[in-house]
């Protein structure tokens, strides 16, 4: 008898309350290392928003994060036997899936630390676009334009700035993940913030300028 | 502290413990208080985004059969051999629901051939309708007339969609030919049967948010990808299911 395990109790939306979603993530751990399918059903419907955006927002084409999100959760429920709760399992699952994407980018010989940290200069410096009040970007952002404008960013910006603005890790984990130093990590992180506000202001100047 | 400093600073201290010097910069320069305001402002908006986009229902079938294939799920209700539970006679009967099928994968095909380059085509899994898809479809046609397959997807060629308000025509959560579709899948295993209903749920709740969308924005051309991609994922459904069954 599995009274609770249904899709309809989870990850479809209707465990809207944490406390619950836990409940049944907990629950569905257990039933997941017996080999309920259900269960495992439970569990990636709890996590797989999540999971995509994340593969999608890094690797920026749907096919290959889809691939990449069904990588992580057979990775993750291949495991799920060994899993003993010292960690949260959403912890668990979000660095398996950064080590998949990571993985993936190495693969592919994209650089998961951007190469143009050593070669910019103080060129690119954020200075110059100072005091352009026309272009503020006031108020609230367009979330599709924030999408498309993070899709633009160099591979290695987009991974640190993913990772740390979207997916909330920590410098001291982001640089464990990808293997960089603390230092450069916010560096990076910064200079990916400076493109971005450079690429939406561009989008809105374009915008207004077609109204 | 100058404005150069603040930017020599700035990647350290965004995101550390408030700064006194800085904060006494910012408070009287208003180009390095408006640069300080508009990277918070990304950084909060992008948190945001985190668990904003949903994978098509391709993603679970293959993990659940890869599971299977591994030993991992233990099914109660499998049975050695997977015995063909719809024998050809009784599929002939009702072929009926390949209608709907040829229909969403004619209309991702022609949204696919008329919008997307063909670089980003072959990039996509392979979505392909079974050889005689649109045969027994032609077949199904003339044995059983389907004027509803039409009126409920609402396949609208997609070049009119973006003119003609028919676009956001709600779609049924699930439409009478998903249902019939559903009791066929579900004469041979009711665990299917829930998992493509879910599925069929998911992805028509899709195309109704995604044509939606596309009203709202009939110049975005992420809505029209959308609206593909919806139907896209409603054929892929169709195609795994048929592969099951088959």
């Amino acid at each position: 008898m599995k009274p609770h395990l249904t899709n309809q109790a989870a990850g479809k939306g209707d465990l809207t309350d944490p406390k619950l979603a836990k409940t049944a993530e907990a629950e569905a751990i257990e039933r997941a290392k017996q080999g309920d399918e259900a269960a495992f059903e439970v569990l990636y419907n709890l996590h797989k928003r999540r999971v995509y955006s994340l593969c999608l927002r890094m690797v920026s084409n749907p096919a290959q994060a889809e691939d990449l999100a069904q990588e992580a959760f057979l990775q993750l429920f291949r495991k799920v036997g060994t899993f003993r709760g010292e960690s949260a399992f959403s912890t668990w699952l979000h660095r398996m899936t950064v080590n998949v994407v990571l993985m993936n980018l190495r693969k592919k010989g994209l650089p998961v630390v951007s190469l143009e940290e050593t070669i910019e200069t103080d060129e690119e410096s954020p200075k110059k676009e100072l005091g352009g009040p026309d272009l503020k970007l006031a108020g609230s952002l367009d979330r599709l334009q924030l999408q498309r404008a993070i899709e633009k960013l160099p591979p290695g910006y987009k991974t640190i700035f993913v990772l740390h603005d979207v997916e909330g890790f920590e410098h001291n984990e982001i640089a464990t993940m990808v293997g960089c130093s603390i230092g450069n990590s916010k560096s990076q992180l910064h200079k990916a913030r400076l493109k971005l506000r450079d690429y939406l202001k561009f989008m809105r100047a374009e915008k207004a300028e077609k109204q | 502290m100058t404005c150069s400093e603040v930017q020599r600073v700035l990647p350290e201290m965004m995101d550390g413990a408030p700064n006194n010097e800085l904060q006494a910069h910012l408070e009287k320069c208003p180009a390095c208080s408006d640069l300080v305001a508009e990277l918070e402002l990304i950084s909060i908006e992008a948190h945001q985004l985190v668990e904003s986009n949903e994978p098509s229902p391709r993603v679970w079938l293959a993990i659940a059969a890869e599971l299977r294939s591994e030993g991992l799920i233990r099914d109660p209700e499998a049975k050695p051999g997977r015995p063909v539970l719809v024998p050809t006679e009784r599929r002939r009967w009702n072929a009926w629901w390949l209608v709907p099928v040829a229909a969403a994968l004619l209309v991702a095909a022609s949204y696919v051939g008329m919008r997307k380059p063909a670089t980003q085509i072959a990039e996509k899994p392979a979505v392909v309708a079974p050889a005689n898809a649109p045969d027994l479809a032609a077949q199904s046609n003339q044995q059983k007339p389907a004027p509803q397959v039409a009126e409920t997807k609402r396949p609208v060629p997609i070049d009119r969609s973006l003119d003609e308000p028919s676009v956001s025509a709600p779609v049924q959560v699930v439409s009478t030919e998903d249902r019939q579709f559903l009791d066929d899948v579900g004469q041979r295993s009711p665990r299917m049967k829930a998992e493509f209903e879910s599925q069929l749920r998911a992805v028509n709740s899709y195309i109704r948010d995604a044509e939606a969308y596309l009203k709202q924005n009939p110049g975005d051309e992420d809505a029209r990808q959308h609206v593909m991609a919806a139907y896209e994922q409603k054929a892929m459904l169709y195609q795994m299911a048929l592969n099951h069954i088959q």
